[in-house]
């Protein structure tokens, strides 16, 4: 499918916070109750809709376990933006944030847009972390805040979404170098303005075969 | 040497008279000098020299240098051309690869590059220190750090890729390399990249993160496709490296649209034909086969094989592939390896394979592109991996398929109007038969694979008649095969039959009837379930035998006199019994070339000897195996009560009985069960001084090495020196005894090692066969459950209570 920009992300935090769950929730709109293990990074995709352009989405959901936490490190430079999620029930995941912001701020592109997230929020009952402390923490480090429910689908599309437009924002006022694939962002292979969606299919590099596909 | 020794008098300075300096000793003067000059000039020129020293004196260089070597690359790092010699020194002592000058020199074990590697790496550090010089922009500097690493993976791969992962921006700044415009840094970072990736999958990934894709077609795309150099095909292995077994990075690739991105490589222009393909170009498009396999190999799920398949449909690939298929002058392995793709761009994806199955061939009369292909696969004159190929091909353009099954069978029946073409089922009626054993196999392999999971199918084919002598009316073409199967003396048709009738009758009581109608079937499998004989495919064929004679009892629909469900039981035990023939039935799962089959849907055969099992039937027999053996032993438990027990009395004795063995068998279980936990224990130790033993061993490999290096740099010194001093004398003494309890030590290792490894592989023979009786008797615990609630019905249905605390279901008394 044709694009007009491609945004690389990265899913960020401790183990068990529902990172998979989100990314999940937001490309395939299922909810899995166990506890599948990360192991490395595993890689999901879906097209979006900003200002009327087609925006496709390339997210790396990592392992939250400290074992992984050099190969994470790899991802930061390259992405575009970040979910930094931690888990409105357990407080440590919350305490942890620091690390996370220190190492996410330290290894990536000083543009990278870090969009923090209090997920479960289904989870009311269990609440550790008050909305307020994510709220106080988020504008301290200049973050977009969020509560989300990857159970009940509860503004998981918003987080995905608002993070893509902050970036959107970004290339339009020229903040952002879209030359630079490093940056994480990627110009589609036309850029136009996106055109009917259904039709067109990604056009060959190099020019030579521009029309024959779909 | 005589060359190094007039150049090296300028770095050493001039020698005393009388005295020829060895190699070692020169080696130790210019590490001396590296270590302790102030000048930067003269740790250039000492490490300038031992560069130049290191193929010849390897051992010495890389014993005596390693350590300041590694200091140069910290301490020099302003200076370019020593970091340079530091860097080609450390590759030479460290090279995977055998020097010519050290050919005939017989004190250089052949591992030496792997030894030092070894070494090499024991301080992560030293990776880092690598890993950093690739910031520096200076070409010499940057290719030999390449090189470099490139080595070091060679020797270490699982340990360097470890390590390297932990580095922080280790995979990124191998990428950027490939960046570089300077072609042959690009090109070293290729082969660099290659190894790093291989069997990684959190290197894969990250190198998929690095835009590695994006890269490489710009690269292949730039050296023009297919008609490009051997970078290309480098391009392509890395790609290949990075989806195999990778779903994260197959999903990305399919995604990133990087399958519409292939498609140039497949188009080949007309005009070329005639030139004929370079070997370089055949092995470019055969590693874009390969990735095209890759992403719908039948061992990926099913989520990623059918979008990928939906994709290269859309896109053109597939029509592309076809294209090659039909077109003139192409290769034969290209062919062939193109006839096995485009067979799992459509295996099981209905509409390719619909597609496939319209493809015209440009042939005059025009036919269909599958039937050429038949063609082929039914002539002995193909090359047999072709043959193999269109097997395949066809298979999967049948899986999961009604329609294309429903076609195949369509074009043998009566009512098919046009006699004059050829068709798919005349070819395979037509291989069936035919003297090449061959076309035998792969035609009756082709046609059961058009009745998997077909009933419909299955009764249609019943119906096709073959008209054999003129005159003599036409026989059945279940028949024919039942006659064939008699006649032939050739094991692979036999086996082949067998299997075809064992699809062909399984779940089809009507196809049961017409074999046991035929005259001599039941017969001569008895006979040969009986045969004594204890050839590995004797024995298969004994078991195949029993299978199809189980399937004729399980199938049975009591239509056929002689031979009803219960006449046949009765044969069975009477003239096998029950034991003999499981059995010989379980026989058929231990064949070597079974198990090769079960493993993968193609047929992995090198040479016609290993063509024999087909991997639906596997499928097929792990299904029926154990339903058959039930059915045979079926209602006739123990001999005692015959199927409608006496009424009046089910005697609660024989309740009381089973409830005692199922006790028993409990306990059993019980006990089996601790054994089990003690052995996994046993092992835990064992598994922990094994590995214990392995580090120590490998610490003292090491120390060896070090020390037998320094024994060879000692005794070579006094060779030059008229009168050897007592005190070197004595310091090889020291060190030769030391080497030789080292060597016992080693010795005494490995064998303590050996002893303890044979430890674990009786104990780990012996674990599995526990598992093993513990699955069997957790089998025959379901079973008598199973038995017991039929006697509790039983007992319930004449009006017996049942005094049980498991509830039986309720029923109504009639
Ligand atoms: N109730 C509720 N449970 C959730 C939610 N999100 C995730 N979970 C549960 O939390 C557990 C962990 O979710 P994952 O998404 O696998 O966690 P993760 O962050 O990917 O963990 P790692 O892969 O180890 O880093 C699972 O059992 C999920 O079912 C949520 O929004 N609400
Ligand atoms: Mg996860």
């Amino acid at each position: 499918m044709a694009y007009a920009y491609l945004f690389k992300y990265i899913i960020i935090g401790d183990t068990g916070v529902g990172k998979s769950c989100l990314l999940l929730q937001f490309t395939d709109k299922r909810f899995q109750p166990v506890h599948d293990l990360t192991i490395g990074v595993e890689f999901g995709a879906r097209m979006i809709t900003i200002d009327g352009k087609q925006i496709k989405l390339q997210i790396w959901d990592t392992a939250g376990q400290e074992a992984f936490r050099s190969i994470t490190r790899s991802y930061y430079r390259g992405a575009a933006g970040a979910l930094l999620v931690y888990d409105i029930t357990r407080r440590d995941t919350f305490n942890h944030l620091t690390t996370w912001l220190e190492d996410a701020r330290q290894h990536s592109n000083s543009n990278m847009v870090i969009m923090l997230i209090g997920n479960k929020s289904d989870l009311e009952s269990r609440r550790e972390v008050k909305k307020e402390e994510g709220e106080a923490f988020a504008r301290e480090h200049g973050l977009v805040f969020m509560e989300t429910s990857a159970k009940t689908a509860a503004n998981v599309e918003e987080a995905f979404i608002n993070t893509a437009k902050e970036i959107y924002e970004k290339i339009q006022e020229g903040v952002f170098d879209i030359n630079n694939e490093a940056n994480g962002i990627k110009i589609g292979p036309q850029h136009s303005t996106a055109g009917g969606a259904a039709g067109a299919g990604g056009a060959g590099a190099g020019g030579a075969a521009g029309g024959g596909c779909c | 040497m005589d060359f190094f020794k007039s150049g090296l008098k300028t770095v050493l300075g001039a020698p005393e008279p009388g005295h020829q300096p060895s190699g070692a000793e020169i080696v130790e003067r210019l590490v001396d000098r590296v270590n302790n000059s102030t000048l930067l000039e003269d740790r250039r020129d000492a490490c300038r020299a031992l560069k130049a020293m290191s193929r010849t004196y390897r051992v010495e260089v890389g014993a005596q240098g390693m350590d300041t070597l590694k200091q140069v690359l910290e301490l020099d790092r302003a200076d370019n051309e020593t970091i340079n010699y530091a860097l080609d020194t450390l590759n030479n002592v460290m090279s995977p690869t055998q020097f010519e000058e050290e050919e005939n020199n017989p004190r250089v074990p052949m591992n030496i590059g792997e030894q030092f590697t070894e070494m090499f790496i024991k301080d992560h550090h030293n990776i880092q220190l690598v890993l950093d010089l690739l910031d520096e922009y200076d070409f010499r500097v940057r290719l030999s750090t390449v090189q470099l690493l490139t080595s070091l993976l060679t020797n270490r791969p699982k340990d360097i890729q470890e390590i390297i992962l932990v580095k922080p921006m280790g995979v990124s700044k191998m990428m950027d390399l490939l960046g570089d415009t300077r072609e042959v840094i690009r090109n070293e970072t290729l082969l660099l990249l290659i190894k790093l990736t291989k069997g990684n999958a959190n290197i894969q990934k990250i190198v998929a993160f690095e835009n590695a894709f994006d890269r490489l077609f710009e690269i292949v795309s730039t050296e023009g496709y297919s008609d490009g150099g051997i970078i290309v095909e480098d391009c392509l292995l890395l790609m290949l490296n990075l989806l195999k077994n990778n779903s994260s990075n197959i999903n990305f690739f399919k995604e990133g649209s990087y399958i519409q991105k292939m498609l140039p490589m497949f188009n080949t222009p007309e005009e070329t034909e005639e030139a004929g393909w370079s070997p370089q170009k055949v092995s470019n498009v055969h590693c874009m086969l390969l990735i095209v396999r890759t992403l719908v190999s039948p061992s990926n799920s099913a989520q990623i094989i059918t979008s990928c398949q939906k994709i290269m449909k859309n896109v053109g690939l597939l029509d592309a592939l076809c294209n090659i298929l039909m077109s003139s002058g192409v290769p034969a392995d290209i062919l062939t390896e193109t006839i096995n793709t485009v067979g799992e761009t459509v295996r099981g994806e209905v509409t390719n394979q619909e597609f496939l199955g319209n493809v015209m061939a440009p042939s005059n009369p025009p036919r269909p592109a599958i039937v050429v292909l038949l063609m082929s696969m039914v002539n002995e004159k193909q090359p047999f991996s072709l043959r193999c190929a269109v097997l395949y091909c066809f298979q999967c353009y049948l899986y999961h398929n009604e329609m294309s099954q429903a076609g195949l069978v369509q074009t043998l029946l009566p009512s098919s109007t046009d006699m004059s073409c050829l068709t798919s089922g005349q070819l395979l009626c037509g291989g069936l038969f035919s003297s090449d054993v061959l076309s035998n196999w792969f035609s009756a392999v082709a046609l059961m694979h058009g009745l998997i999971e077909n009933p419909v199918q299955k009764e249609q084919l019943l119906r096709v008649l073959l008209a054999t002598n003129i005159g003599s009316s036409p026989v059945s073409l279940l028949h024919q095969c039942t006659l064939l199967l008699q006649q032939t003396t050739k094991l692979k048709s036999k086996v082949a039959l067998l299997m075809l009738l064992s699809q062909w009758m399984s779940h089809c009581p009507a196809a049961v009837a017409a074999f046991l109608r035929a005259p001599g079937g039941v017969g001569w499998l008895v006979a040969q379930t009986c045969a004594n004989e204890h050839d590995d495919n004797e024995v298969l064929l004994q078991g195949l035998c029993a299978l199809l004679l189980a399937i004729c009892l399980h199938f049975n629909d009591d239509s056929v006199e002689n031979y009803s469900k219960e006449s046949l039981r009765q044969l069975l035990t009477k003239r096998i019994g029950l034991e003999v023939f499981s059995s010989k039935l379980s026989e058929v799962s231990r064949h070597e070339l079974y198990n090769k089959a079960a493993k993968h849907p193609q047929l992995r055969a090198k040479l016609p000897a290993d063509v024999l099992i087909d991997y639906e039937f596997c499928r097929l027999f792990k299904v029926l195996e154990s339903v058959l053996i039930q059915s045979l032993s079926g209602p006739q438990q123990n001999g005692a009560s015959s199927p409608a027990p006496e009424r009046g009395s089910p005697d609660s004795g024989t309740l009381e009985q089973y409830k005692t063995l199922i006790r028993q068998q409990d306990a059993r279980l019980q006990e089996l069960m601790a054994q089990l936990e003690g052995l996994l224990q046993q092992n835990q130790s064992l598994q922990g001084a094994l590995n214990d033993s392995l580090s120590a061993n490998s610490l003292l490999k090491d120390e060896n090495t070090l020390l037998k290096a320094q024994v060879s740099a000692a005794k070579s010194v006094p060779s030059g020196v008229q009168v050897p001093t007592p005190s070197q004398d004595d310091v090889r003494v020291e060190y030769e005894a030391k080497l030789q309890t080292l060597a016992a030590e080693v010795a005494r290792l490995s064998s303590e090692l050996k002893t303890s490894q044979e430890g674990q592989k009786s104990m780990g023979e012996e674990l599995e066969k526990m598992r093993k009786d513990q699955d069997d008797l957790l089998e025959l615990l379901a079973d008598q459950d199973t038995k017991l609630n039929d006697y509790k019905l039983r007992l319930l249905s004449l009006g017996q209570a049942v005094d049980d605390d498991t509830p039986a279901p309720a029923q109504p008394p009639t």
